[in-house]
């Protein structure tokens, strides 16, 4: 049993696993697996893109989409007749048996069904059956330059790696992982006001109001950094010997969030 | 034969990548199914080979290691490419503008206007002919311009550019456009005169990949986008580098402007600045090592000369400007603080600076300036030492020279020169690019300094070149383009426009696969057919994958009457009664022939095992980790190893420059700080700034190669942002809180203007552009409203300076230059221009050829 894993921290966004996709799929023939992927505004493996934090403490995310290949996938008990998954673990939307099955494009839970209107089918990413029956890899994972995406099995999945998760899914199961997303981020610089210059070491606190609290020092920029960090309430507490302490208080996180530079005075 | 992919009738090498000139990049495995192009992949180059026969290359490094790829990693601009060739915009047939006619009024005023028709290939000749005789005898050889250069389909026997030109010597001469050492003009104008580095003014890069990852702590990726720019022609072997660097731990630090895509993902920190100001940074770095004495004071003794001129500079020099980090975070906007802390650790850490080429300082006012002083920078942290050098993440086989093979090379087998019909050295009688429009309009001589090509040795900058050539030569009367995008890449579009419209230009012909850009203001349009459709040879060099070349096999019939740039060069030959002179008498199979026995690949594979084989790799070269990195031997004895410089060492003072123009106010013989002068008023500080504040970043494009592709769907599905008019916009970041000054939302469409004209883009609120600054790609597809005024598409090189570099540079200036914004009134803009906003747009495409043409 295979599957797909998305590795965030190996992904330099270049698209072109989303591109391969339609280069395989639009205008091709892929019976029994899939007739062709309309030119426009299907998905079937999509790239998304975030921008995470404020200048100049900024970063982006891309986060690989496509069809999850369920262990349980909705899509098939709303269509027994018309889906199947093979032993490879590969979900395929039979195209001749789901004519006209336009519920099933809401039936997937995660949106990664389309409707071909023209063909009157509904479509997803097959995992490209046809070139993995031939003893190739998908195109997504053969055209991706950094082994971001991979097609592997099931054992060789990372551990810790996950599955999208929605409270629509149900039961649903699965299959595609993603390692490396990253959570949120606090970030901030540290500086002397009177002498205009960066402080190096300072030490800096971010408490939950819940949790333990971490800790960092700032660099050689005078930056310090929080990553990964869940959405919540937060304290920050910035002190470096020999200067007035200061604090930030009720640092509400749902964004990843640049703190601006805290300007530190000596003490009197 | 190359392993045939699933579900494929047969399977092609292609090289996919568009330097142009014979220049191959982007090996990919093409499939075709039913005469149609079914799937686009990745070559593996060891197909035929062991990696033993190679020689495959790895670095190690502790216990890591990294592996010379077996597969050139394909941009997605490669993947996506086959929709070019079924773009609705394909020229099918010759076409003439309705109101031009070669025996009566020509209309040059109503070039961009005026709309074509289908003639025949037998009209079309016949006018050629008729044209190109009546210029040689009305007004002599040199009266015709052949547009012949640029980035475009890389061919060999078919060209792609310059095919004509060859034609026209023969006929009795021709004016060539010449590029210019573009995309890397500070390097040349500036940065030679202290290192006196060939051939594009970059450092030397020997061994530079293994030098950085065994010695270099810290990066600084200078205005580079490793994820962007090397996509034209280098795949993507520069983000797999950078995953590399970054797992050895070393430190990436990105100043620019713009969070561009590199910095997104592998910055560590992103420092912005205004555009065009790094010179201010760069002296306030230099100011912190001088007074805090953090600079290799015995290196500067001994393999520099000028350091005093420098100090002087920093110190105050002429207008006594102390360049503090005080002053330059107001000229940069940097904190002074961090301007500080920076230069301590560049000079506490090995600190190698990164570019692909040249961000946008290189391409800007003044680029000559920020170029040597970086240079200079380095020099005070000692140039050559382990991990202190510049790095280069494009192009280590730019023009075969060894000294920018960053990456092992391969043993030498020499180039395909003997097949290539396409532009040839320059002949005598050339304008530089940059000076287009200026040689269109001229009706008296005008000089300039250098150069003829994008690469020459130094001295050529102290050459005095004129137009016309001589006294009793014509002026220009008839332009021949075969890279129709002058509007959409170069300095000041509009001003171009205008030159073209001007009465003295009586006929404009353009040859290309696409209608598109310079395509509007042409009087003929030859219908030209993208690579798949032909047979050649190609061949990739220095790319970190072994070094080939290989068939390019043909993999679908011609589309409508297309012909390739040299069959069309051939058939105006023939009606002109030269095929023979000008062929040799060669056809497509013996110029291949001639190729591949020109090069050095008889020593390796006989020609019936090549052509069976359908490529050739050579091994990478034994000993290749013995090949000394960069400026070492430089650095370690400046004496035995000395520079070509006229003194032989780093040349701060450049003794050429001070005796060639003592009265360049632009240039100095030693770097100093300038933001306006006579050439450029660009600095948001100056008059103009009080106008038009905002700076434009207009980076080489994500999603297209300059100019190329901007009618690929899938790309302008990630790319564009369709307005409220249904339009698909070319994007414009624009920082949330000068947004909000203008009552700007995301998504609006605005009007991007200055005194040189304007165009639009559709709002991106977004924190990856500094406030001050915006950004728009270059070489949106244009879509004119009044054509050398206005413009719908983005095409933001219309609004560019015209002025070059400097007095005595002749580079362009296409980055970093004043603008203002507003949010546009669509309903206005309608009424104003209802044909504009009124042409049918197809739904992935963007503006249809249909609408340009009344009679099919």
């Amino acid at each position: 049993m295979k599957t797909f894993v998305f590795d965030a921290a190996r992904c330099n966004g270049c698209f072109n696993c989303q591109i391969a996709c339609k280069d395989e799929h639009c205008g091709n023939d892929w019976m029994p697996y899939a007739l062709p992927q309309p030119d426009m505004g299907h998905f079937w493996c999509k790239v998304d893109q975030f921008t995470h934090g404020q200048i100049p403490k900024v970063k982006l995310e891309y986060k690989v989409r496509m069809c999850n290949h369920c262990e349980n996938p909705a899509c098939m008990q709303a269509a027994p007749d018309a889906v199947y998954r093979r032993d490879d673990g590969l979900v395929v939307i039979d195209p001749a048996k789901a004519k006209g099955r336009k519920d099933l494009v809401d039936a997937c839970p995660y949106g990664e069904i389309f409707w071909n209107a023209e063909a009157g089918v509904p479509q997803k990413c097959t995992g490209c059956a046809h070139l993995v029956d031939a003893g190739e890899l998908p195109r997504c994972v053969d055209a991706c330059p950094t082994g971001a995406l991979r097609y592997v099995e099931e054992g060789e999945v990372e551990p810790g790696a996950k599955a999208i998760g929605l409270p629509a899914d149900a039961g649903a199961a699965p299959r595609m992982r993603y390692v490396n997303v990253p959570g949120l981020f606090v970030s901030g610089d540290v500086w002397d006001k009177e002498a205009n210059e960066i402080v190096e070491g300072a030490r800096v606190t971010l408490t939950p109001q819940s949790g333990e609290a971490l800790s960092t020092s700032t660099d050689d920029l005078g930056d310090f950094w929080f990553r990964n960090l869940e959405a919540g309430v937060y304290d920050l507490h910035v002190e470096h010997d020999g200067y007035q302490p200061q604090d930030m208080r009720g640092i509400k996180l749902d964004k990843s969030l640049n703190l601006g530079d805290f300007p530190l005075l000596k003490r009197q | 034969m190359v392993k045939k992919g699933v579900g494929a009738d047969s399977s092609h090498l292609l090289g996919l990548g568009w330097c142009g000139n014979g220049l191959g990049s982007n090996t990919a495995v093409v499939d075709v199914k039913d005469g149609k192009i079914l799937r686009t992949r990745q070559f593996d180059f060891f197909e035929a080979y062991t990696p033993e026969e190679l020689n495959a290359w790895k670095v190690t490094v502790g216990d890591k290691v990294f592996e010379g790829p077996r597969t050139l990693a394909l941009p997605p601009l490669s993947i996506a490419y086959k929709k070019r060739v079924t773009s609705k915009n394909r020229i099918l047939y010759p076409m003439k503008r309705v109101d031009w006619d070669p025996n009566g009024e020509r209309h040059p005023e109503n070039r961009g206007k005026s709309k074509f028709e289908r003639i025949s290939w037998d009209e079309a000749l016949d006018i050629i002919a008729a044209e190109l005789h009546r210029q040689y005898d009305v007004y002599g050889p040199g009266s015709i311009l052949v547009q012949q250069d640029g980035h475009g389909e890389t061919k060999l026997v078919h060209g792609p550019h310059g095919c004509m030109s060859k034609l026209f010597e023969l006929m009795g001469g021709v004016t060539l456009q010449c590029r210019q050492p573009d995309s890397w003009e500070g390097w040349y104008w500036g940065a030679v005169h202290v290192w006196d580095a060939f051939p594009t003014g970059e450092g030397i890069q020997c061994n530079l990949f293994k030098d950085v990852s065994e010695n270099t702590e810290l990066m600084l990726c200078w205005g580079c986008d490793q994820e962007t720019t090397p996509w034209g022609w280098g795949g993507q072997v520069a983000s797999q580098m950078t995953y590399w660097f970054k797992d050895l731990g070393i430190q990436m630090i990105y100043i620019c402007p713009d969070l561009n895509y590199a910095a997104g993902i592998h910055a560590d920190r992103w420092i912005p600045v205004y555009p065009n100001t790094d010179l201010a940074l760069q002296f306030a770095i230099a100011y912190v090592w001088i007074t805090e004495g953090l600079y290799d004071k015995e290196y500067v003794e001994t393999h520099t000369v000028g350091f005093d001129w420098l100090e002087w500079e920093v110190m105050g020099g002429e207008n006594g400007v102390v360049k503090t980090p005080e002053w330059a975070e107001g000229v940069c906007g940097v904190p002074a603080r961090l301007i500080r802390a920076l230069a301590r650790k560049w000079h506490k850490q090995a600190t190698t600076v990164a570019h692909c080429n040249g961000g946008g300082y290189i391409r800007s006012a003044y680029s000559h300036e920020p170029a040597r002083m970086e240079v200079c920078l380095l020099a005070m942290q000692g140039l050559g030492k382990p991990g202190r050098n510049q790095f280069k993440f494009v192009e280590w086989g730019l023009y075969g020279a060894d000294s920018q093979k960053a990456v092992p090379p391969s043993v030498d087998f020499g180039t395909l020169q003997a097949g290539y019909n396409g532009a040839q050295s320059p002949f005598v009688r050339f304008i530089p690019k940059t000076l287009i429009p200026k040689g269109i309009r001229a009706k008296e001589p005008f000089t300039w300094m250098g150069i003829p090509r994008p690469s020459m040795p130094r001295e050529n900058q102290f050459n005095e070149y004129r137009f016309p050539m001589k006294d009793g030569d014509p002026y220009l009367h008839m332009i021949w383009t075969d890279c129709p995008c002058w509007t959409t890449c170069w300095n000041g579009g509009n001003d171009f426009i205008d030159a073209l419209r001007s009465p003295e230009m009586e006929t404009v012909v353009a040859q290309h696969p696409w209608f598109e850009n310079d395509c509007l203001f042409a009087d003929l349009l030859l219908p030209i057919n993208t690579k798949y459709e032909e047979r050649d040879i190609a061949s990739e060099f220095d790319d970190a994958v072994p070094n080939v070349i290989y068939l390019e096999t043909q993999c679908i019939e011609p589309l409508g009457e297309s012909k390739s740039d040299w069959e069309t060069a051939c058939a105006v030959a023939e009606r002109v009664g030269l095929l023979e002179e000008y062929t040799g008498g060669r056809d497509v199979e013996a110029c291949i022939k001639d190729a591949f026995e020109g090069s050095g690949a008889p020593n390796f594979i006989s020609y019936e095992k090549f052509k069976e084989q359908e490529y050739l790799a050579v091994p990478f070269m034994e000993g290749w980790e013995d090949i000394p990195a960069g400026y070492e031997p430089f650095c370690k004895d400046p004496q035995a190893n000395p520079l070509t410089t006229p003194s032989g060492l780093l040349e701060i003072y450049s003794t050429s420059l001070a005796e060639r123009f003592p009265d360049d106010v632009e240039r100095l013989p030693y770097p100093h700080f300038i933001d306006e002068g006579p050439s450029h008023k660009e600095s948001r500080l100056g008059e103009r700034g009080k106008d038009y504040p905002l700076l434009m970043v207009s980076n080489h494009p994500r999603w297209r190669v300059h100019a190329q592709m901007d009618d690929i769907t899938w790309l302008r599905e990630v790319a564009k942002i369709t307005g409220e008019d249904g339009y698909q916009y070319e994007p414009v970041w624009v920082h949330p809180s000068d947004a909000a000054r203008y009552g700007i939302q995301d998504g609006d469409v605005v009007k991007i203007y200055n005194e040189r004209g304007w165009t639009l883009g559709a709002a991106v609120l977004t924190e990856r552009i500094m406030p001050g600054a915006i950004s728009q790609d270059h070489g949106a597809r244009l879509d004119p409203c009044e054509p050398g005024v206005s413009d719908r598409a983005g095409a933001n090189n219309l609004i560019c300076p015209t002025n070059v570099t400097s007095k005595y540079a002749v580079g362009e200036v296409t980055n970093g230059f004043l603008v203002n914004i507003e949010k546009a009134d669509l309903d206005a803009l309608r009424r104003e221009f209802p044909e504009t906003f009124g042409r049918t747009l197809d739904e992935g495409e963007g503006v249809s050829l249909s609408n340009w043409v009344v009679k099919e």
